[in-house]
């Protein structure tokens, strides 16, 4: 059935958890792209027969008017849900690029390595230019807007150390933050760490 | 010369800033961004002002810190900058976002664009061309000529059918300022509510734009 594949690339991204990334399916992907270019030569080769018949393409309606209709109708849908996959948001809930804009936010300019092994190579350069973009904007602003992603309670939190970092200078005071070591630290200053799955917060 | 109205809204702005400080009125730009589907005029001045406490509240703490002030003193200064701080990032952060899901919507209406600061138009313009040569090189270049577009979906569309809009008719919460009296939803006259003040209502965000952007009704 036409457009069959493409719909169960659609049906991959949707059926993953919001805000999770499923690997970069290029087996179908690379198949709609295949059957993209196979509709588009029927397309042409029905209007050619209407040409050659010396049929006006624009008035005639016999079978190969409709036959070439499905498939143009066919190759819209399957560029569609390409896009939707990748990109538009009108079909489909989430999509691909959406969910690695948020990574920025969520995990850093650095992504670990299980997730760039579900990425396209196209969509490992739009991350990196993506940050390199967000970068920009909060240098032009003077601003860092990757700490500070919860609203702040206590200006001053617990945290356990989960990997050794090292001795750190944190405003006036150095500190040595080895593994399992609990600390009293400024919000603000263990953000970075805890993103970086360094720290934890730790709640008794 | 300037004319009546201008003075007249000249003074219900002075009015409206002495009522409320900065602050409150960066959250209110911030609550309304969050609420509304679409991008809201940014609020350069407010946003320059707020900056400045933000620095001179930092510059109190670290004298504070020289002169050795009681320390719960110290920390209810540094909570109330901390949580400036947080608001004011994520005004920006959240501009960003929605920046980011509707760049090619906005990148081609020269009204969307006067709404954002010009950091965020150069952001939203380099994000564009980014999505734009992703798009290009992971799909549309494999597609047959004619179906190469990124905004329509083949020569034969007449407009451009492909680009991701908010959805303005969606339903908001809000919160009337003042009383507005009786206000028509739709563009017949058919749906009329009368907006009493301090008042809430879960309408149609398109018919109360206007009320949002005039700054008579909150979003919730």
């Amino acid at each position: 059935m036409y457009g069959r594949r493409a719909s169960q690339l659609l049906k991959e991204v949707d059926s993953c958890e919001a805000g999770q990334l499923v690997p970069f399916n290029s087996d179908v992907f690379d198949q709609v792209i295949r059957e993209c270019n196979e509709h588009n030569t029927q397309f042409q080769s029905l209007i050619r027969k209407m040409v050659e018949q010396n049929l006006d393409i624009e008035t005639t309606r016999n079978d190969d008017h409709y036959g070439a209709a499905v498939h143009h109708l066919s190759l819209l849908r399957n560029k569609r849900c390409l896009m939707a996959y990748m990109y538009k948001t009108e079909i489909s809930q989430y999509n691909r690029a959406e969910v690695i804009q948020s990574f920025r936010w969520k995990i850093g300019p650095v992504l670990p390595h299980e997730i760039q092994e579900k990425l396209h190579f196209s969509e490992k350069e739009y991350f990196k230019n993506h940050s390199a973009a967000i970068k920009s904007y909060m240098s032009e602003m003077d601003i860092d807007l990757t700490v500070d992603m919860v609203p702040p309670k206590d200006p001053y939190i617990q945290v356990r150390v989960l990997e050794d970092i090292g001795e750190v200078s944190l405003g006036e005071h150095s500190i040595s933050l080895t593994k399992n070591s609990l600390h009293f630290l400024r919000r603000t200053d263990t953000e970075q760490f805890i993103s970086q799955g360094l720290m934890e917060e730790f709640l008794e | 010369m300037s004319s009546w109205e201008d003075d007249d809204s000249a003074a219900a702005a002075a009015a409206a800033a002495a009522a409320s400080t900065d602050v409150e009125l960066l959250k209110r730009a911030w609550r309304n961004e969050k609420a509304s589907p679409e991008i809201l005029r940014f609020d350069s001045p407010l946003v320059s002002r707020v900056r400045e406490q933000i620095q001179l509240l930092e510059e109190t703490l670290d004298d504070f810190g020289e002169s050795g002030v009681d320390d719960l003193v110290v920390s209810l200064y540094q909570m109330d900058l901390d949580r400036t701080l947080f608001l004011l990032r994520s005004y920006l952060r959240l501009r960003l976002q929605k920046i980011e899901k509707y760049m090619m919507h906005i990148s081609k209406s020269e009204d969307l664009l006067s709404r954002l600061s010009q950091q965020e138009q150069r952001f939203a313009k380099s994000c564009t061309e980014m999505m734009e040569k992703h798009l290009e090189q992971s799909v549309l270049s494999k597609l047959p000529y004619g179906y190469d577009s990124v905004t329509r979906q083949s020569l034969s569309s007449t407009e451009d059918d492909m680009v991701p809009e908010p959805q303005l008719d969606t339903f908001v919460f809000c919160k009337t300022k003042s009383d507005v009296g009786a206000f028509q939803l739709d563009d017949i006259g058919e749906e009329v509510v009368d907006l009493v003040a301090d008042d809430l209502y879960v309408l149609r965000y398109k018919s109360i734009k206007g009320l949002v952007e005039s700054g008579q009704i909150d979003l919730i």
